[in-house]
């Protein structure tokens, strides 16, 4: 501080001192932007509940695959007991294998991420309305716009952070069980069928890119918590009511099935991973190029309505 | 020095607490129609399941999945119910006229009670419409940081509660009644004999979910995400649950009602020894005594619950 | 009883205030602010009376042991954000409860609808039903309170002429500036003529036209036998309404009476100050931290200085307690004394929180 060189000389006073540094383009606030969301999202003790309900599955999954390579090394035996309890090997085999599809295939894969369907959509109402309708309704999104970035950027970071929280939820623990299955059974798992993690990505990536633009266009036309969740709802779980009530009730033609959001994923995810129109169940189902073409046709729809409301001076609310 | 005496209470004599909560009351009906994204969302999702109803029930939709059984025998019984064809004279003429009409109404009303009733307006939109409201009733003040101005006047805070319910009971009731009302007309026939059986388990679901949703409007700072968490994730999977489980849901006590009205009317929607339901004045009296506990729950939680956020 | 029974002492932090509350039987701080009629002080039931409320929110304490009296007039409540200034207000006005000590209005408590009779809040928070107009909302409230249509209106006509807001009170509640919205706050808090008027930073938002009239405004409240608790960041604002201010800190009252019997206490009392001070120049040299302490031992309100110990890992860091009087004379010395003298000072700390807080408004800075 100031010149220490003689007693006597003037204090050099603090003051202003401008940033003297070369500032990094506004892509690079993308991150930033995404890491203040998972923050607020990580900071809530209901975010965790629902995490840990969606675990519930993952869990099942997980000690399923490690109970049918126990009693797969027990099949010699006609029975085991365990406590209390005395268990046939050969058919828990057959219901974790076949029925709950617990094999390592691609079937795992695809019929873990479908079942954490509404957890999913439970979690990212709640990111809806805290990432995007809370900045809104408490007037934070100034704070963001006076900043050298755009409200590009700013929609960017948070559809990064949904990003996270759907993947967090599908893609991680999806290659989490693969890798434990391969480390359960053979290295060979790994190599033989390297295909299924492509699928898996891949599968993400299409949850991913769907339901990040229709969550970010729907917070961004309703911005209050209710009309979010009331609208991701009837998207995500009337629809699909519909759907069922439609084709499976009234026996009309699959591809009203079409309509489900979260049906067409699934079946989109299916020929990710390479499976063919034998493996769906019900068997009913519309062809995965049709389901392809209206996630696209929804997305584009979605993408669309940002494209408008960003050029439009109302976003800044 | 004489004392003066304690400042009078200037505002008792011409104030009244009953004309205050009513007051409230009308208030609060009124501030919930303010929330006008919520009431078309809930008029949007109305018209649109009104509207698929409607197509189904003009391309006689309701008839086709009972007959469609019969077909696996008899590919033409099938063609011969198809009402105004002329194999009808063929059907008619081997069951008897009167007993083709009874078999044609009881399977469009089970298909309807089934596929629409059961699981589109009990399984959906029921518990979305009530929670949407139910939550905003203390929810939306929490969230808009106005319950201030409730909890700073003069009326006991059981009383704001129990105003908040009533002034949201027109709503709840309203949409869910009326919107099954118009469901069921859109239906025709089937609907219209749905809507003369169902009606109270409709009605007593709808004033136990309200009662639920605004408990949690008063307990968690975040009601709704709370509320479809429990609607569509602990509803579904413990109303699903085999056995006894199941009984710790609303739903399952609306459904029990459905059933045992059906099956007055000789439908059966649920296989009663695998769906194992209580009989239909059990899940009245537990319906309506689990929204007059949740009430007073809700009054009690509001009262001892300092609004930090809100206030 | 004077006018002011009790002043908190500033060198004693809560201990100090309870030292001097201690005199009134009561052990409780008692305070009458400015009114015309000193024989209101005599009322035997406090309007106001706080007895050692503490509030925590989670591992924060927001207030700690307050004891507080008052009765008709008008004390101001000063404090730095996060003082405990609104959180008090929250516990007077029944908004949230005490986890320790009790809150009584009129002897009844606080948190129960029969006080909210007697208290009208004008709170922070600025929302409002967005929707209603300013005559309506007001009349809304009015009508919450159990007013009949007619009352209601005759009541809302006359507190929005009071606020001079009568000409402006049709417009929607969403257009409405700063000031505008604080003068409806304050309408609504006086509607049905309480007792208690608790107002959180009133001031706040309003032109210097509108402050005067609502300074005038508070005297005349005060002057009809109500109670105001006033707070404000500013303690020059508070002078101009009240000579009666309580001056909060980490949630304690750290002192309470006038602001100059404060400026006065402080004066007399012994201030403890610790001071850490680069040993060394950068070309090494003496011993700086003797050469402080002597200095300091020459300035006239210093009473004495003491060498601490070096703290491990810190050995070129001296460090100083020194005791001084007449805070604001010591400080002005002691900053003369650094700059002409060139010391390094690391770390300038008031050891007595209640003091250092009272200093800063006192000195025109935070507490």
């Amino acid at each position: 501080m100031g010149d220490s060189s003689g007693r006597g000389a003037a204090p050099e006073l603090l003051h202003y001192r401008p940033w003297k540094g070369a500032f990094r383009p506004p892509i690079a606030a993308v991150w930033p932007i995404a890491r203040t969301g998972l923050l607020m999202l990580l900071r809530r003790r209901l975010f965790w509940g629902l995490y840990a309900l969606s675990m519930m599955i993952f869990l099942m999954y997980f000690f399923g695959q490690y109970l049918l390579a126990w009693f797969q090394t027990q099949a010699g035996e006609s029975r085991v007991v365990v406590g209390l309890l005395a268990i046939h090997p050969g058919e828990l085999i057959e219901i974790l294998a076949d029925k709950l599809k617990l094999n390592g295939s691609a079937a795992t894969y695809r019929n873990y991420i479908h079942y954490q369907g509404y957890m999913v959509m439970i979690v990212l109402a709640l990111a809806g309305s805290v990432l995007i309708g809370n900045d809104f309704r408490y007037g934070s999104l100034p704070f963001y716009l006076s900043k050298p970035l755009s409200r590009r950027h700013y929609l960017l970071g948070k559809g990064l952070a949904v990003a996270v929280f759907i993947n967090l939820l599908t893609t991680l623990p999806a290659l989490a069980l693969f890798v434990e299955y391969g480390l359960i059974y053979s290295w060979d798992h790994f190599t033989r069928n390297s295909y299924l993690v492509a699928g898996i990505l891949a599968y993400g990536a299409v949850l991913t890119v769907s339901l990040t633009l229709i969550l970010l266009a729907t917070a961004v036309w309703l911005r209050r918590t209710v009309p979010l969740i009331m609208t991701w709802t009837a998207l995500f779980l009337l629809c699909r009511q519909l759907a069922t009530s439609l084709v499976d009730g009234l026996h009309l033609d699959p591809r009203w099935r079409l309509i489900d959001l979260w049906n067409n994923t699934w079946l989109v995810g299916g020929a990710c991973l390479q499976m063919g129109p034998e493996a769906f169940d019900p068997a009913s189902q519309p062809r995965w190029v049709e389901a392809a073409l209206v996630l696209g046709g929804v997305s584009v729809a979605c993408l669309s309505y940002l494209a408008l409301r960003l050029r439009a001076v109302e976003i800044v609310g | 020095m004489a004392l003066i005496q304690q400042p009078r209470p200037t505002a008792a004599p011409q104030t009244s607490l009953l004309r205050a909560w009513w007051f409230l009351v009308l208030l609060s009906w009124r501030r919930q129609a303010r929330a006008r994204q919520m009431v078309w969302i809930a008029l949007g999702l109305l018209a649109f399941t009104t509207a698929m109803t409607a197509v189904a029930t003009a391309a006689d939709l309701w008839h086709r999945p009972r007959f469609r059984q019969l077909a696996v025998a008899d590919q033409m019984m099938l063609d011969a119910l198809v009402p105004g064809s002329p194999a009808q004279a063929v059907a008619d003429a081997t069951f008897g006229a009167a007993g083709v009409a009874v078999l044609t109404d009881q399977s469009a009303a089970q298909v309807f009670a089934r596929w629409v009733v059961a699981a589109i307006f009990l399984g959906f939109l029921l518990p979305l419409w009530s929670l949407s409201f139910a939550t905003e009733a203390i929810g939306g003040d929490r969230e808009q940081n106005s319950l201030i101005w409730l909890l700073a006047r003069p009326l006991p805070r059981p009383m704001v509660y129990l105003a908040k319910f009533v002034a949201l009971l027109p709503w709840t009731v309203g949409l869910n009644m009326g919107g099954f009302a118009l469901v069921c007309a859109a239906a025709g026939r089937p609907g219209l004999t749905a809507l003369r059986l169902f009606w109270p388990a409709v009605l007593c679901a709808t004033l136990a979910f309200a009662a639920l949703f605004q408990l949690m409007g008063a307990a968690f700072r975040r009601p709704a995400i709370v509320a479809i968490g429990y609607s569509f994730f602990l509803e579904i999977i413990l109303g699903n649950m085999p056995g006894v489980m199941k009984r710790v849901s609303i739903g399952f006590y609306a459904h029990c009602m459905m059933l045992e009205a059906a099956d007055r009317h000789g439908i059966q929607i649920d296989r009663p020894n695998v769906y194992w339901p209580v009989d239909g004045t059990t899940a009245i009296i537990v319906l309506l005594t689990t929204t007059v506990t949740l009430l007073v729950m809700g009054m009690v939680v509001f009262s001892r619950t300092q609004y930090h956020d809100s206030v | 009883m004077s006018e002011l029974s009790s002043i908190a002492a500033a060198g004693g932090g809560n201990r100090g205030v309870e030292k001097e509350f201690s005199r009134d039987p009561k052990g409780s701080a008692k305070t009458s602010g400015r009114s015309r009629d000193p024989a209101r002080q005599l009322l035997p039931t406090p309007v106001l009376l706080c007895q050692r409320v503490s509030k925590w929110y989670g591992p924060v304490i927001g207030v700690n042991q307050v004891t507080l009296e008052l009765r008709p007039g008008i004390t101001g409540l000063v404090g730095s954000n996060g003082a405990g200034k609104s959180t008090l207000m929250r516990l007077i006005t029944g908004h949230v409860r005490p986890d320790i000590g009790r809150v009584e209005v009129l002897g009844r408590d606080a948190w129960s609808a029969a006080a909210k009779r007697h208290i009208g809040y004008c709170p922070e928070v600025d929302s409002f039903y967005e929707e209603m107009s300013g005559r309506q909302f007001i009349e809304t409230m009015a009508r919450l309170s159990g007013y009949t249509s007619g009352e209601a209106r005759r009541r809302t006509g006359a507190v929005l002429e009071r606020v001079g807001m009568s000409g402006r009170a049709e417009r929607r509640l969403r257009g409405y500036s700063k000031g505008m919205r604080q003068r409806i706050k304050l309408a609504q808090a006086m509607l049905h003529d309480p007792e208690l008027l608790v107002l959180d930073e009133p001031l706040s938002g309003i032109d210097p036209v509108g402050r005067a009239e609502f300074i005038s405004l508070f005297r005349d409240l005060a002057d009809q036998g109500k109670c105001l608790l006033v707070s404000s960041h500013e303690l020059d604002e508070l002078q101009k309404l009240t000579d009666h201010v309580a001056v909060m800190a980490r949630g304690r009252i750290a002192a309470v009476g006038s602001v100059a019997q404060i400026r006065d206490r402080l004066d007399d009392h012994p201030l403890t100050v610790r001071v850490d001070v680069a040993r060394t120049t950068e070309e090494g040299g003496k011993d700086r931290r003797r050469e402080l302490a002597g200095a300091l031992l020459r300035l006239p309100d210093v009473v004495g200085v003491e060498l601490l110990d070096d703290a491990p890992g810190e050995e070129d860091v001296g460090r100083l307690l020194v005791r001084a009087r007449n805070p604001r004379t010591f400080f002005q010395d002691l900053t003369r004394l650094v700059l002409e003298e060139w010391f390094e000072v690391r770390r300038l700390q008031t050891l007595d929180e209640s003091a250092e807080a009272v200093l800063g408004y006192l000195l025109g800075g935070r507490g």
